[in-house]
């Protein structure tokens, strides 16, 4: 047979070029974006139908973060001004900018980057637009608007209690209210181009080893990162917010004042504009969306020539075999373990689904990897370890963070649990094993997972404030009081309510059961840690006050508070005991009884 | 209209479509047959421009679809195994964008809608969002959303799943018509009763190559003369029946007693 593609095709080509209209760009992108409106209006109308309660909670936690940022900027600002001269007050302004917005540029480079290559490569719609006559700039574009707007939320949300702090405290003229909105879209626009640069040419050019370079140049910035957080704050000499100290730290930040940094032309763009220098304000905007116009259009002259191929390189890259062994860890748990045979098996299901999810895992990583940076470097933040009252309070805050922190990742990843395996049911609901098993290893499997990096923290933070031994102890006793507490809530409302007709972790954690969840773990952190924090403070002051003479605190106080201090660990394990197999209870006797 | 010639796929070092030659006329219904890893959706997925051949050419309607992809998609239309469907747009704003990006203007959008809404029954749930949708009505839109532009080629992937037996009988009539229009149809199934009753054409794949090509007829006349129906005679020809490796690819030329040689 010969080649098809000779005279004929060419004839049947231009009689069908003629038969289907061809959309005009102006009118593809209009299209895309009332596509792009109504899915968002959809949005805005069920949330406010269905989860009024969680976004009303979300409005003010939201706006309670953001005032509380504004306080601290605005008060941060204030104590700079007041600095005797103007020049350190200028100085160290522009320093915190700078360093500010080139951080944030490090980091959108990468959050854009991963988000678009997710939503590239690995998402449903791009299919149906890869098989639609759209121009594939144009489904780049879509993706990178997106990309754009997800990664570039925070940034605002942190950025501008700063900047309409330092305005204000600054008595900057009207207009620098006005250039803020376009100076920080322009900025955005950069380093998520740049992101989506380097996505699109790793996947075009070298698929095979994404995943390898990601981790490479991760692990390369946490890396600079921590070595520049570290001797930030162990290499600095003498005594913090001294003089000598604002010059040391003036000069290890200096790197991010180059002047080629796009960080730097807003920063020194949005100075020139708070100083009431008009044209130079207009420059450093017009540098800034010059660049960003420049980088959008190279990511989309990319995305037109790289885009398919690369989607379609990638499609076929063949799925790595795990092997028919089960890894190390999944052998000690099915032999070590002495728990029954279909426990072990599901806690083994729950480990591989777990480790496989970089979503889930990547979240605790994040999370605590930076609870851990901060417990660190405690030290340098804090007045003096010898003062037993500040170590106690903020020993018992780090307990608390801890434990919140833990509430909204036991909200988000194991209050979903019960759901997801509901759709599953088909398989678990025919094994010959009784349903609580499943809710018990799904407790199991929470409570242990969350105890052991929470110990760690725990312990991490009550060492570097030379915590007591017993004290220790005694935080270690409540950490595990709350990862019971908290999967127990997770897993007996997660099973209560479960919701069957989702299949997406997180829009079952955003539901009302979520947010409920979310609500009552919280409440119980702070109470757990209320309960066993206040007697141990004030116990401990008096105690301290007794031995080092200060006031000459009565026996029987002593031996009241110590009454307390017992009254309020038992009440703390009770209330453990009550949240952890109340709700387990509840959920069991909803679960044995659900229908699928 | 719909040209293959010579195409390779590998995924790895998986041949997944291994030298695939064939062609489908305008107005033609072919059926597209083999086990499960055969290579029937790669072939698919080659066909609207997921993926690129590593070799040979795919051609619809005269147009490559790795050098003319979007001149391509726009004569085509496409119906997934699973369609996706923007879950917060309702169905006819679904159908709007489609009809939007491929240039029709407002009149005719809505003309070419109410078309589609009376072709396939929409109008009970055209108006409440996609992520209400059952299977059948999820199907049943993304036929109407792929007809919207009457394509010159349909291409469609297990086309009668998850639909009521009145829901396929309406999608059988409906391909009947278009193909009498002059509409090519790529038909991927593996309800063989089907692409036994509608079928103009059809070809049978297993390990990538094309091991039977012949029409209805032909078909019937090669298992009429050793098997009761379509079943026995096609799981004697794939791997599955036999356990042994795939018989040798067919050239579209040879006759459909010589592929069997």
């Amino acid at each position: 047979m010969n080649p098809p593609g000779g005279e004929d095709s060419v004839a049947v080509q231009s009689n069908v070029l003629e038969r289907w209209p061809d959309c005009a760009a102006a009118d593809e992108a209009r299209a895309f974006w009332q596509m792009r409106v109504r899915r968002a209006a959809a949005h805005v109308r069920e949330l406010f139908a269905r989860s009024r309660f969680r976004l009303a909670l979300i409005a003010v936690l939201s706006f309670l973060l953001w005032a509380g940022m504004f306080w601290m900027f605005a008060s941060g600002f204030e104590f700079l001004k007041e600095l005797p001269h103007r020049v350190t007050y200028d100085q160290t302004v522009a320093a915190v900018f700078a360093m500010f917005f080139a951080a944030l540029l490090v980091m959108l480079i990468f959050s854009t980057g991963v988000l678009l290559y997710g939503a590239l490569f690995w998402t449903q719609d791009t299919r149906l637009l890869l098989t639609l006559p759209v121009r594939v700039e144009r489904a780049f574009l879509h993706k990178f608007q997106e990309a754009v707007l997800f990664g570039s939320w925070a940034f605002l949300l942190l950025g501008s209690p700063m900047l309409l702090a330092y305005g204000i405290v600054d008595g900057a003229p009207w207009y620098y209210y006005v250039v803020l909105l376009p100076y920080l879209v322009a900025f955005t626009y950069i380093p998520a181009g740049l992101g989506a640069m380097a996505c699109l040419a790793v996947v075009a050019w070298m698929p095979r080893h994404r995943t390898h370079i990601l981790i490479v140049v991760g692990v390369l910035a946490v890396g600079a990162a921590s070595w520049w957080a570290w001797s930030l704050t162990f290499g600095s000499e003498g005594v913090m917010l001294t003089p000598a100290w604002f010059r040391h730290i003036l000069g290890r930040i200096q790197f991010s004042q180059q002047q080629l940094l796009p960080s730097w032309w807003l920063s020194a763009g949005l100075l020139e504009a708070a100083h009431g220098s008009w044209h130079e304000c207009v420059l450093y905007l017009t540098l800034l969306v010059a660049n960003a116009l420049v980088c959008r259009q190279v990511a989309v002259l990319m995305a037109g020539r790289l885009y398919r191929p690369a989607f379609q390189r990638l499609q076929t890259h063949p799925r790595p075999s795990r092997g028919p062994r089960p890894g190390w860890f999944d052998r000690v748990v099915l032999r070590l373990i002495p728990l029954p045979v279909a426990m072990r098996q599901l806690l083994v299901k729950d480990l591989r689904l777990f480790r496989r999810d970089p979503v889930q895992w990547s979240q605790f990583l994040i999370f605590f990897g930076l609870l851990a940076l901060y417990f660190l470097n405690i030290r340098r933040f804090g007045s003096d370890t010898r003062h037993v009252a500040w170590v106690n309070l903020v020993s018992f805050l780090n307990l608390s963070v801890v434990g919140l922190i833990l509430s909204t990742l036991t909200t988000r990843f194991i209050f979903p649990m019960i759901s997801l395996e509901s759709r599953r049911f088909w398989i678990l609901g025919l094994l010959p094993i009784r349903r609580e098993t499943i809710l018990w290893s799904k407790f199991l499997f929470a409570a242990a997972g969350s105890f052991l990096p929470c110990c760690l923290l725990v312990f991490f933070s009550d060492t570097m404030l030379r915590v007591p031994g017993h004290i220790q102890a005694s935080h270690q006793s409540t950490c595990l009081i709350l990862c019971l507490g908290l999967s127990g809530i997770a897993i007996g409302l997660g099973a209560k309510m479960p919701n069957l007709r989702e299949d997406s972790p997180s829009r079952i954690a955003a539901g009302f059961g979520g947010t409920l969840n979310l609500v009552v773990s919280a409440v119980y952190v702070l109470v757990v840690v209320t309960l066993t924090a206040l007697p141990s403070h004030f116990y401990l002051l008096a105690q301290h006050s007794l031995t080092s003479g200060i006031v000459s605190s009565r026996p029987e106080v002593l031996a009241w508070l110590h009454f307390w201090l017992i009254a309020g660990n038992v009440a703390s394990i009770l209330l453990g005991l009550v949240a952890t197999f109340l709700p387990l209870r509840f959920g069991m006797r909803a679960f044995r009884e659900m229908e699928f | 209209m719909i040209e293959l010639h010579n195409v390779v796929r590998t995924y790895g070092r998986k041949v997944a479509v291994d030298g695939l030659t064939m062609t489908v006329p305008e107005g033609e219904l072919f059926a597209f047959l083999g086990p499960n890893g055969a290579g029937k959706t790669t072939t698919i997925k080659m066909m609207v421009g997921l993926l690129r051949p590593d070799s040979g050419t795919v051609r619809i309607a005269g147009l490559d679809v790795v050098t003319h992809a979007r001149q391509a998609a726009a004569v085509l239309g496409y119906v997934p195994e699973e369609p996706y469907l923007y879950e917060k747009l309702t169905g006819r704003e679904f159908l709007e964008f489609t009809a939007r990006v491929r240039g029709f203007d407002r009149r005719e959008t809505d003309r070419r809608i109410a078309a589609q809404v009376e072709q396939f029954r929409l109008e009970s749930f055209l108006d409440t969002l996609t992520e209400t949708y059952s299977h059948g009505m999820k199907q049943r839109l993304a036929f109407a959303a792929a007809l919207l532009h009457d394509p010159a080629v349909l291409v469609v992937d297990e086309p009668t799943v998850g639909l009521d037996p009145a829901s396929v009988r309406l999608l059988k009539d409906h391909f009947r018509k278009r193909v009498a229009a002059g509409m090519a149809i790529f038909m991927s199934t593996h309800t063989l009763a089907v692409a036994e009753e509608i079928a103009d054409r059809i070809g049978i794949v297993d390990h990538g190559r094309l091991i039977f090509l012949g029409t209805r007829d032909e078909v019937r006349r090669q298992y009429e003369s050793g098997e009761s129906s379509l079943e026995p005679f096609f799981l004697r020809l794939t791997s599955n029946g036999n356990g042994q490796a795939a018989p040798p690819k067919v050239e579209p030329s040879e006759s459909p007693a010589s592929a069997q040689e």
